[in-house]
């Protein structure tokens, strides 16, 4: 059990100067003890990279780290007492299923028949007693991540650490084992910090997620505050599916339009733009926020996905002198077809952003 | 028409098309092997015909300084050799046994200690594994004179040179030292063929295999013990059997080095002394060989199993 601090953490490739890369810089993150934190983000924005600097994989080249207030900046990965399943699961592959999980009680010289009980309570859990002498190579995929999680869980670590564990998984296994996952690390109690690409998998685990991109964090939030609340242009774009409608418009005075309609403001977002120098914003929308209405702005269906219980028709706007593409949630039951024209209108809550900067206008939504 | 007759024209129908598959089955068979019967052929001229007419020597006594002509004497020269008369073979061949295990037991250590240093990254790496890999192509008659001349030499060898700058007295290495000085020379030109190997193994891990371990407490040390030994084991029983099948055949290094000295005459150089090299007695010379082969066969076909189980394991 502990808590786990970033404080202005930074980690650079390279020599200074030209051609260096901060693949994580300087991430200010608290993460509380007990809790289960995601970081989501695209290929490429430092997710990894920042996990690794808390196991101790990666050197920290600016700022600390802190695992219970204890500064483990400079200590070696072994004097941190975490435990990391790793995306290909790293089994060790000379040795059985029980002498991969027990290999961490080996190295901490516990007796031996204590890491055997550790084991066999661990293999209960995770459903691997049949399997425990067994080779990695012979054991399925779900096998080897429950393995891989075993291995975990039999240190007590204080943090877990855990890099895209479930990627190598089928899509239905994917599902399944995430919800297991979560309710795991509630039952153990123990903070873990969870690295994935997908905002989906993001959104359902998270107590609270973290958005990276190009290294740099992005926001922290429960996910129903980062989903409601967007605080930038690549947070509104990157969480939720299918994607927010962000629409580029320029202003008319402080009026911004969308489509032939006018978008309603609330006051602190008026008084932003007002104050505000630039002339182009984003009106971002939500599919489930746009209405069919017969004063709303005219477009034409191109695609319309059937989901069931809901559409989603791709839509074809006249806006801003140009066509605009947008989503917009229908009942499953209506029966609009390739070719239709409606007339739809912005009936929920609306994100404006500076479009050269992405920053939100307004007050955070609560 | 009756049920027998359309029965039997269905009983041809289905013959024929069963032929049919047969004959296809033969093409197929007979696209396989046409390609590789040129190597075959090639193969049984040059290893099978020498080696079978040295089987057909090793059962005749055969001098070609004496005119009497060539004699079938059965397994003659085998029995002899267990006779007081050919207790220089039975010296070769401890001699073939202890250069052989020290050179490959050597070389693989110091071939290991080097691949484990090559395996990282730092500036120059390739240059470097470059460097290291040359002594395996320098020819074996050209290695043997270098260490005799340069390294080993009484007068003028770099290391008798370096013994009298630290005080100590000039050594005659080769003839004091015969079989050490041609197992040092082996070592120093087989090493680099331990360290490939023994490479391969190393780069073949998976480097979050090795993290995994850091994190789980493991020490470097352990680490190596534990992880990475074990993985590396398919590929040091490897170069075990290669370099013994090619050590123990080893005959430019001690023909340069020592040149019939005894305490350094291996059985190929046994085997050439007594047939070419002056003592004209092929027939047992024959016989020496078929032993070599024999041995050299058991042990090939060790390799080529743990080749094999190798091989498996990737896939
Ligand atoms: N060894 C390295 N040398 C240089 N750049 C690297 C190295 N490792 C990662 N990077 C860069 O750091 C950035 C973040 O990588 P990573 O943390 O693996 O991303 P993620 O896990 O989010 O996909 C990437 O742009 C990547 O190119
Ligand atoms: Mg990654």
């Amino acid at each position: 059990m502990a808590e786990v601090r970033y404080e202005k953490a930074s980690r650079i490739y390279g020599f200074g100067g030209v051609g260096a890369v901060r693949a994580v810089n300087e991430l200010d993150l608290n993460i509380a003890d007990g809790e289960l934190l995601v970081l989501v983000g695209p290929s490429g924005s430092g997710k990894s990279t920042a996990l690794r600097m808390l196991a101790g994989l990666e050197t920290v080249n600016e700022g600390s780290i802190f695992i219970d207030d204890v500064d483990v900046t400079l200590k070696p990965p072994q004097d941190r007492d975490i435990a990391m399943v790793f995306q290909n699961y790293a089994l060790y592959p000379s040795m059985t299923v029980g002498e991969n999980m027990g290999f961490a009680l080996k190295q901490a010289k516990v007796p031996k028949a204590e890491r055997r009980a550790q084991v066999e309570e661990a293999a209960r859990i995770l459903d691997l007693e049949p399997y425990l002498d067994r080779k990695p190579k012979n054991l399925s995929g779900g096998q080897r991540q429950r393995v891989a999680m075993g291995r975990a869980i039999v240190r007590s670590p204080q943090v877990f650490l855990m890099d895209e564990p479930l990627s190598n998984l089928d899509a239905k296994l994917r599902v399944q084992t995430r919800t297991e996952l979560a309710d795991l690390q509630a039952r153990l109690g123990t903070t873990m910090v969870y690295v994935t690409h997908d905002q989906v998998e993001a959104m359902t685990m998270g107590h609270r997620v973290a958005v990276l991109d190009h290294g740099e964090l992005q926001q922290v939030d429960t996910p129903r505050r980062l989903y409601s609340s967007p605080a930038n242009l690549f947070v509104a774009g990157f969480i939720g599916s299918p994607a927010m409608n962000l629409i580029e418009t320029d202003r008319t005075g402080d009026e911004l339009h969308f489509g032939s309609t006018v978008v309603p403001l609330s006051d602190d977002v008026q008084a932003d733009l007002k104050a505000s120098a630039s002339t182009r914003f984003v009106v971002g929308v939500r599919p489930e926020h746009l209405i069919q209405t017969p004063d709303g702005a005219p477009c034409g269906a191109t695609v319309v996905e059937e989901l069931g219980s809901d559409a989603f028709v791709h839509a074809s706007m006249p806006h801003n002198g140009t066509e605009a593409t947008v989503v917009v949630r229908v009942d499953g039951e209506t029966a609009i077809t390739r070719g239709d024209n409606l007339t739809i209108a912005i009936g929920g809550p609306v994100h404006i952003f500076d479009a050269e900067s992405g920053v939100r206008l307004g007050k955070p939504v609560t | 028409m009756s049920n027998a007759v359309v029965d039997r024209e269905v009983d041809s129908k289905k013959e024929s098309r069963a032929n049919e598959i047969k004959r296809l089955e033969r093409r197929e068979g007979w696209k396989r092997r046409l390609p590789i019967l040129p190597a075959l052929l090639f193969t049984i001229v040059v290893t099978q015909i020498p080696f079978l007419f040295t089987l057909f020597y090793s059962l005749t006594d055969w001098r070609i300084d004496k005119l009497e002509p060539r004699q079938f004497i059965g397994i003659d020269n085998y029995t002899s050799l267990t006779e007081e008369s050919e207790k220089f073979f039975r010296e070769a061949a401890w001699v073939s046994v202890q250069m052989t295990v020290m050179a490959v037991l050597f070389s693989l250590i110091v071939g290991t200690m080097l691949a484990i240093l090559l395996d990282r990254k730092f500036f120059g790496q390739g240059f470097i594994r470059t460097l290291l890999i040359t002594p395996f192509l320098v020819m074996p008659v050209v290695a043997g004179l270098m260490w005799k001349t340069q390294m080993l030499n009484f007068n003028f060898g770099i290391i008798n040179w370096i013994l009298n700058g630290l005080g100590q007295e000039s050594v005659e290495f080769a003839t004091r030292y015969p079989m050490g000085s041609v197992i040092v020379v082996l070592v120093w030109q087989w090493s680099p063929f331990m360290m490939l190997i023994v490479l391969a193994g190393l780069q073949g891990q998976d480097p979050s295999v090795l993290e995994a371990a850091r994190v789980d407490g493991a020490s470097t040390f352990g680490i190596f013990r534990q992880i990475t030994f074990p993985q590396l084991r398919p590929f040091l029983e490897l170069g075990t059997l290669l370099g013994a099948i090619y050590l123990i055949q080893v005959y430019d290094h001690i023909e340069v080095i020592v040149g019939g000295q005894p305490g350094a005459n291996n059985l190929p150089f046994y085997i050439a002394q007594r047939s070419i090299g002056g003592g004209n007695r092929f027939g047992l010379a024959s016989t020496y060989s078929i032993i070599v082969v024999i041995a050299s066969i058991i042990i090939a076909n060790i390799g080529l199993r743990v080749l094999s189980n190798l091989l498996e394991d990737d896939s």
